[in-house]
């Protein structure tokens, strides 16, 4: 079975909604729908408060070239336009929108599915910059941009990530059994960007055994290859995935396609789908709400915009016992301070923990066992990562390879000393962010 | 009794240590700097805490450039009116006195004023906690109070109290070191008065939120901006400020002020006087 080389761990999958299909969520009665739900710079506004809108409109331009296009997810009034927390850790410019109960489209959106081989490359990319669509998987880089690479760069394997190796979530998977079909056409639709001598791979943990039937069963026809990956974290990070499957290395400073290799995530290739040959816009997403304090644990397609607090509620309550609620994984996600964030297009899970027990900011020296090295999976050292922040010394951590860490945190999950290692890293990061902010200033 | 073969050993290392000595002694001769006395004397009288507040690396850098360009428009900020007319003597010119300057902080939200939204227990360092949105407290504008600036201090004046730093006013020299160190920009360098009133928050939130998050913050409520005869407050973005020019200090603002804590400070002859309110 194939895998990334360097380090990886297995926490406990806990994969409690595997089982459970996918569930729509009825239109809740107000949306928030945040500008910003892309890296990049946020969207720009072009609604105003009181202004009526149909499901799918554009309500957010792109502004810029690193930037997407934002729609509003049910027909209704904008209520307001303003900050609001952001299930990213972050405020950012949100529209809030009274729902009508209609949830009509606007017209000439969400059609019949067409045959989409007659489209050129163009059209089938600005009709996936016209849909709005980011990376589905957790880092929300706009997909034209990516399927754009700089012209001698040859792509000559594309790679469908469908390892979700985050513990609790099954969103991907899924979405991999529920729409098998979508997945292929998707993926097609990505490798007919490239050419021929593009070989397609759909990368999945074999954990997932029923997906990885499905899929190779549809994909064997189309000279797609599914790939069974071992189950270990992080097999579903971009560079480790690459690494399993091509046995190609990103080296520090380069991209994907610097080794011919573009990866999308199993919802970012629904999405393509659907807006290629739907022409339907990223409005909705499948999440998968879990962990042990909430009622009854679901994957549900819900509108972007639907906020924590109505999901929590359809998912029959959080219990009090509650006191860590998460967006994302258990591994990468962000702890929120309120339920009054809303749905983003890059929301995979949300988790309703309870941690007391684990031992809480008692981080103690280290003792050099040397864990996190093994595990790394970027082949740093993050202990010494860490200690260098600790000290300040902005200068020797970018050295010692800090923009190389993706921050899976993996360190900071063996550590016996409960050392806070990814944490001492962001932090550098953001120390050194903020100098060279100052300096081009 | 020295042995024989000892002699030898010693008149040899010896000989190699005078030849080493001639050679030292002649490049030093030959390549000797003359160094400026004067700059000497001025990094001497100059402060030498190297906290680059003039625009120089260091306190010799200054001192060198000085000299050299004789330029009366340099400061430093840390030696302030004193220095300046010491400098002005040894150089025979008339140096510019700098303008007194102080840092303040625009928050007042301690922990009995200000409220949390969540437990943290991670780092406890200010830019580890904007990690998750703005640190735990509420308000997102105020200062964290986990003093990643106190650091930066070179003069010490820099403290926590009650979960929120305290600006000492007789050692802050006004080198603005601690200005870029604040993720949430609270910190400020502002002129120094005999007496000066300045709003204390930095909230740009609505009034109703402002209030919720804390009880000594600016609602813009525009009292203070209706009793002020000199013009000299204005709100910009649902927070107030008063214009420094312009402020006659008064203190009629701050009879009118409603929120629980006042938000509008006085600072009497550089000591802080805070404005409590019997609530
Ligand atoms: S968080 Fe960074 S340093 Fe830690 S294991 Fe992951 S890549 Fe390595
Ligand atoms: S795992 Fe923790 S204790 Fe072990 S070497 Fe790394 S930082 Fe040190
Ligand atoms: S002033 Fe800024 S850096 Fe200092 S404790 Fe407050 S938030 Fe932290
Ligand atoms: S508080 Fe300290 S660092 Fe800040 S301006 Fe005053 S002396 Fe400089």
């Amino acid at each position: 079975m194939k895998t990334f080389k360097t380090g990886g761990i297995h926490p406990p999958e806990s994969k409690f909604t595997e089982n459970i299909p996918i569930e729509v969520m009825p239109v809740p009665a107000e949306l928030a729908i945040s500008l910003n739900q892309h890296l990049g710079k946020p969207a720009k506004p072009l609604v105003k408060v009181g202004s009526e809108v149909k499901k799918g409109q554009l309500i957010g331009d792109a502004d810029g070239f690193i930037s997407a296009k934002v729609h509003a997810s049910t027909s209704g009034k904008v209520k307001a336009v303003k900050p609001h927390p952001h299930p990213g850790g972050q405020y950012a410019v949100t529209v809030f929108i009274t729902a009508d109960g209609q949830d009509e489209w606007e017209e000439g959106l969400n059609t019949e599915p067409v045959d989409w081989h007659g489209f050129s490359k163009e059209e089938i990319v600005g009709k996936i910059k016209d849909a709005g669509i980011v990376g589905m998987g957790g880092a929300g880089f706009p997909t034209n941009v990516k399927l754009s690479p700089p012209p001698d760069k040859q792509i000559d394997t594309i790679i469908l990530n469908g390892a979700e190796c985050e513990p609790f979530l099954t969103a991907d998977h899924r979405l991999m059994l529920e729409s098998p079909q979508e997945v292929i056409e998707g993926l097609e639709i990505i490798a007919s960007l490239f050419g021929a001598q593009a070989k397609a791979y759909i990368g999945i943990e074999s954990n997932k055994k029923d997906a990885i039937e499905t899929l190779s069963r549809l994909a064997s026809s189309k000279g797609i290859e599914v790939v069974s990956l071992k189950t270990k974290y992080p097999q579903g990070a971009e560079k480790q995935l690459i690494n399993a499957i091509t046995g190609r290395t990103i080296e520090q400073g380069e991209l994907p396609f610097d080794k011919g290799c573009l990866v999308q995530n199993i919802g970012t290739a629904v999405a393509i789908y659907e807006a290629v040959c739907k022409n339907k816009p990223l409005v909705d997403r499948i999440v998968t709400v879990s962990g042990l304090e909430i009622g009854k644990p679901k994957n549900i397609r819900a509108v972007i915009g639907t906020s924590f607090r109505d999901v929590s509620r359809f998912c029959g309550d959080l219990k009090d016992s509650t006191n860590q609620i998460i967006s994302g994984g258990p591994m990468m996600g962000k702890a929120l301070f309120t339920l009054d964030v809303p749905v983003v297009k890059t929301t995979s899970g949300i988790l309703f923990i309870n941690n007391t027990g684990i031992e809480k900011a008692r981080e103690r020296t280290c003792i050099r066992c040397s864990k996190c090295v093994d595990v790394c999976p970027q082949g740093l050292a993050p202990w010494l990562l860490a200690n260098v922040a600790q000290f300040r010394e902005f200068d020797e951590i970018q050295l010692l390879g800090l923009a190389n860490c993706t921050e899976c945190g993996s360190c900071t999950y063996v550590c016996p000393s409960k050392r806070e290692l990814v944490h001492w890293i962001k932090y550098a990061k953001a120390l050194v962010n903020n100098r060279q902010k100052r300096k081009s200033a | 009794m020295i042995s024989e073969a000892f002699i030898p050993a010693v008149a040899s290392l010896g000989s190699v240590a005078l030849a080493l000595g001639l050679i030292i002694f002649y490049v030093s001769k030959k390549f000797h700097v003359e160094e400026d006395p004067t700059v000497v004397i001025i990094n001497d009288i100059l402060p030498g805490v190297n906290c680059g507040a003039c625009g120089y690396p260091s306190c010799g850098q200054f001192a060198e450039v000085l000299v050299e360009t004789k330029d009366s428009s340099m400061s430093c900020p840390v030696g302030g009116a004193d220095l300046a007319a010491q400098l002005s003597a040894t150089l025979g010119i008339t140096m510019a006195e700098p303008q007194p300057i102080t840092a303040v902080v625009l928050c007042q939200g301690d922990n009995d004023t200000a409220r949390e939204t969540a437990e943290y227990y991670g780092i406890q360092d200010c830019w580890a906690a904007t990690q998750t949105y703005a640190g735990p407290k509420q308000c997102r504008y105020s200062c964290i109070g986990l003093g990643s600036c106190i650091a930066f201090c070179d003069f010490g004046a820099m403290h926590l109290e009650n979960g929120l730093i305290v600006i000492d006013k007789d050692l802050c020299t006004g080198c603005g070191a601690c200005i870029p160190s604040c993720p949430t920009g609270v910190l400020v360098m502002q002129e120094k008065k005999a007496e000066r009133y300045y709003i204390a928050c930095n909230s740009h939130d609505k009034g109703a939120a402002t209030k919720k998050a804390c009880d000594a913050g600016c609602i813009a409520c525009q009292k203070c901006v209706k009793v002020c005869d000199d013009d000299a407050i204005v709100i910009e973005n649902f927070l107030a400020r008063i214009i420094q020019e312009k402020c006659t200090a008064c203190g009629k603002c701050i009879e009118v002020c409603p929120t629980k804590v006042n938000c509008i400070r006085l600072e009497h002859d550089l000591k802080e006087v805070k404005q409590k309110k019997a609530s």
